[in-house]
């Protein structure tokens, strides 16, 4: 083996050493909590951070180690810390490194949670945000502050589907010295791996299309390697020594992991979101057949875009594969592939006509996840986004006619005999 | 931590521990393109253990400012400048730092306790390939670098520590270099004739870790550099690559342990 894997082999391989004692072809399932030291002089490396191994399963686990290691060779990063969902993923790569004092620079656009995460219970801790349209580049650039410390966004953003110009951003980020996180979930690293575009840090929920079976919550951390921490001095939790270790400097010894060590030797040590074995393993079994259910959605949903974009009772859609889409073009730039499985769309007779054709949908299913093998369907005004105020959802893009479809993997005929019998009950508010 | 040589700044871990030259020093050298963080599951556990460790960035390299050093026998000098009053000095080296260490051994002999190879041969020749892309295109230099450097394990992106792509991290650290380090290490490679010469002058302990799966490095180079050592210790780690301190750091780490802690014992 010389050459570099590719995607869809690092999809079933990577991470995985095979069971040397019984040779099991799949990852086993490490479900305990705690592991047996051979001797002390081991045990206190690893505590010490002076060799890999594990301890204890709320900071490392051999069956999530599988999982961190295929998500970062998948997405090109150098290391990734996986936690018990996306939002703890979220919540810990952003305390890794922000403080009392500190401020983020954010899009607009985002799962419902990521914007109440900021608006609401970050600034408890002293951490600010600034949100910014994301079509507009400049007004990324007007809302830095002398204290910001990240820039955080969607690549695709939800549920508009704006798609943010990586490149542009990360140029700004880097002119700052400031890193540019980016939640990567709607995208997946088959569709868009961010750090070729100059992202520093990715965030997923692997509850939605990497684990794509919707049996298992999960988030990961993925650390890019390629923010230099140490330049500016602004990032002390990294480059500085870190006295419950020893007095470790993270930077100095980790270089391009130092980040994700951080999170390991503190969040996941003094929070403790940690994965499940189990959780882990299910979402092995999504992540092996990645492509082949990504490439499957993108089928699909270029399907059901010519059926909607046709159909009488709908008043728009929005899809950034769509020429319409003001986003258009950077679709084309970062996700050739296609441009993700969400779907918008607004039904004839607003709110009243949503909620019957939502109602009268027999497959598709009225729940609030996205990414499932299973197409979902669902009104964000009341159910997502239900908590955010009315300039936030406004800022969002977000409808009182609005549908949001996360397009699944069904036949696609099926789909749209299910769609038929919505748009029937939905006629009479038309 | 930082310090100035040749009027230049120099950076070197001390694996977490201030530096004491009250100890016995262990000083460790990486290889082509990399920096000091390939020694990091070695380093630190020598610095808990007694020992002053410095994990050296050649210049232009990663922290150390550059430019990068040209040849095999100014990087030996260059180290000499750097340990300074310095002596009983463990030395460990990974692929190209042990031809650093075989000139510097031969140069300064007095100074050295023992010395640790790992993988590495009398003479590192370079394609010409490899050569043209370090100096033309260097992304396509390092993936060359990574590509054949790491073993299986490395490209599976399996590793020791847990969430860690050995594969990816080393790609980026050589990514973090000044642009012209990769080549001038290559060209220094390249350009060393003296391993001949140099290894048998060398008069501390010897130990050679080879690698049962390396690429880089052919086992014919290390046989030969191997009859030229006075009496080396020999030890091969079958499923490594030739980034043994990642790929296998803790069968190296077992393997420096037990050749420092005789020959150079902390208290």
């Amino acid at each position: 083996m010389s050459r570099f894997l590719n995607f869809d082999t690092l999809s079933l391989h990577a991470g995985q050493v095979v069971d040397p004692e019984f040779g099991a072809r799949a990852a086993p399932i490490y479900q305990t909590t705690s592991y047996v030291f051979p001797d002390t002089d081991t045990a206190s490396s690893i505590f010490n951070l002076e060799r890999g191994g594990h301890a204890y399963s709320r900071i490392t686990n051999p069956t999530v180690g599988v999982l961190e290691q295929r998500v970062a060779a998948l997405e090109g990063g150098s290391a990734a810390v996986c936690t018990s969902s996306g939002m703890a993923a979220t919540f810990c790569a952003i305390t890794a490194i922000l403080g009392q004092g500190d401020h983020i620079v954010a899009s607009t656009q985002m799962y419902g949670g990521n914007i109440s995460l900021m608006k609401n219970t970050l600034p408890r801790f002293g951490i600010t945000t600034t949100f910014f349209d994301p079509t507009d580049v400049n007004a990324c650039r007007e809302a830095i502050q002398d204290n910001t410390k990240l820039i955080y966004g969607e690549l695709i953003g939800n549920p508009g589907l704006d798609i943010l110009d990586l490149e542009a951003i990360a140029a700004i980020g880097e002119e700052h010295n400031i890193p540019f996180m980016v939640d990567a979930t709607f995208n997946t690293p088959y569709l868009c791996r961010c750090f070729d575009y100059g992202a520093n840090v990715t965030v997923h929920s692997l509850t939605k299309w990497m684990g794509g079976h919707g049996v298992a919550i999960g988030g990961v951390i993925v650390d890019g390697g390629n923010f230099d921490w140490g330049t500016s001095g602004k990032y002390p939790t990294i480059t500085e020594p870190y006295a419950p270790f020893s007095g470790i400097n993270l930077w100095e010894e980790f270089g391009p992991s130092a980040f994700a060590t951080r999170i390991r030797a503190e969040a996941m040590r003094d929070i403790g979101p940690s994965m499940s074995p189990m959780n882990a393993f299910l979402l092995l079994q999504g992540i092996e057949t990645l492509s082949l259910r990504m490439d499957k959605h993108m089928a699909n949903t270029m399907e059901l875009l010519d059926y909607l974009s046709d159909h009488e009772q709908v008043s728009w859609v929005n899809h950034p594969s769509l020429p319409s889409h003001s986003s258009h073009e950077l679709a084309k730039k970062y996700l050739p592939k296609g441009a993700g499985s969400i779907v918008s769309f607004g039904v004839k007779g607003g709110r009243e006509a949503g909620k019957a054709f939502i109602e009268n949908c027999e497959l598709a299913s009225h729940l609030a996840n996205v990414g499932d093998a299973k197409t979902l369907v669902i009104h964000p005004a009341t159910t997502t986004h239900s908590r955010i105020d009315a300039d936030a959802l406004a800022a969002a893009g977000i409808t009182e006619d609005m549908v949001r479809l996360s397009v699944g993997l069904e036949d696609v005929a099926d789909i749209k005999a299910d769609f038929n019998n919505g748009f029937r009950a939905a006629k009479r508010f038309a | 931590m930082h310090f100035e040589v040749n009027g230049k700044q120099v950076f070197a871990t001390t694996g977490g521990k201030p530096f004491d030259n009250s100890r016995p020093v262990v000083i460790f050298l990486h290889g082509s393109g990399f920096d000091h963080t390939v020694w990091n599951l070695q380093s630190r556990f020598f610095a808990f253990r007694n020992y002053a460790v410095l994990a050296l960035d050649l210049p232009g390299h990663t922290h150390s400012e550059g430019p990068p050093l040209e040849s095999i026998e100014s990087m030996a000098d260059w180290l000499n400048d750097v340990v300074n009053a310095l002596d009983n000095i463990s030395l460990v080296a990974h692929s190209q730092g042990c031809l650093v260490a075989l000139e510097f051994g031969s140069r300064y002999p007095e100074r050295l306790r023992s010395m640790s190879l790992v993988t590495s041969g009398l003479a590192t020749p370079v394609n010409d390939v490899l050569l043209g892309a370090a100096k033309e295109d260097p992304e396509a230099a390092i993936a060359m670098m990574t590509g054949w450097g790491f073993g299986p394990a490395g490209h599976l992106h399996q590793g020791p520590i847990p969430g860690n792509s050995m594969v990816t991290g080393g790609t980026k650290v050589m990514r973090g270099n000044t642009p012209d380090a990769l080549a001038a290490d290559l060209n220094a490679c390249n350009s060393y004739r003296n391993g001949k010469q140099a290894a048998p002058r060398i008069r501390c302990p010897v130990q050679v870790i080879v690698a049962g799966k390396d690429r880089m490095t052919p086992r014919k180079a290390t046989d030969e550099l191997i009859a030229h050592l006075h009496k080396p210790e020999v030890a091969v780690i079958p499923e490594s690559g030739h980034i043994v301190p990642q790929e296998a750091p803790n069968q190296c780490r077992a393997l420096l342990r037990q050749f420092i802690f005789s020959n150079s014992p902390a208290t």
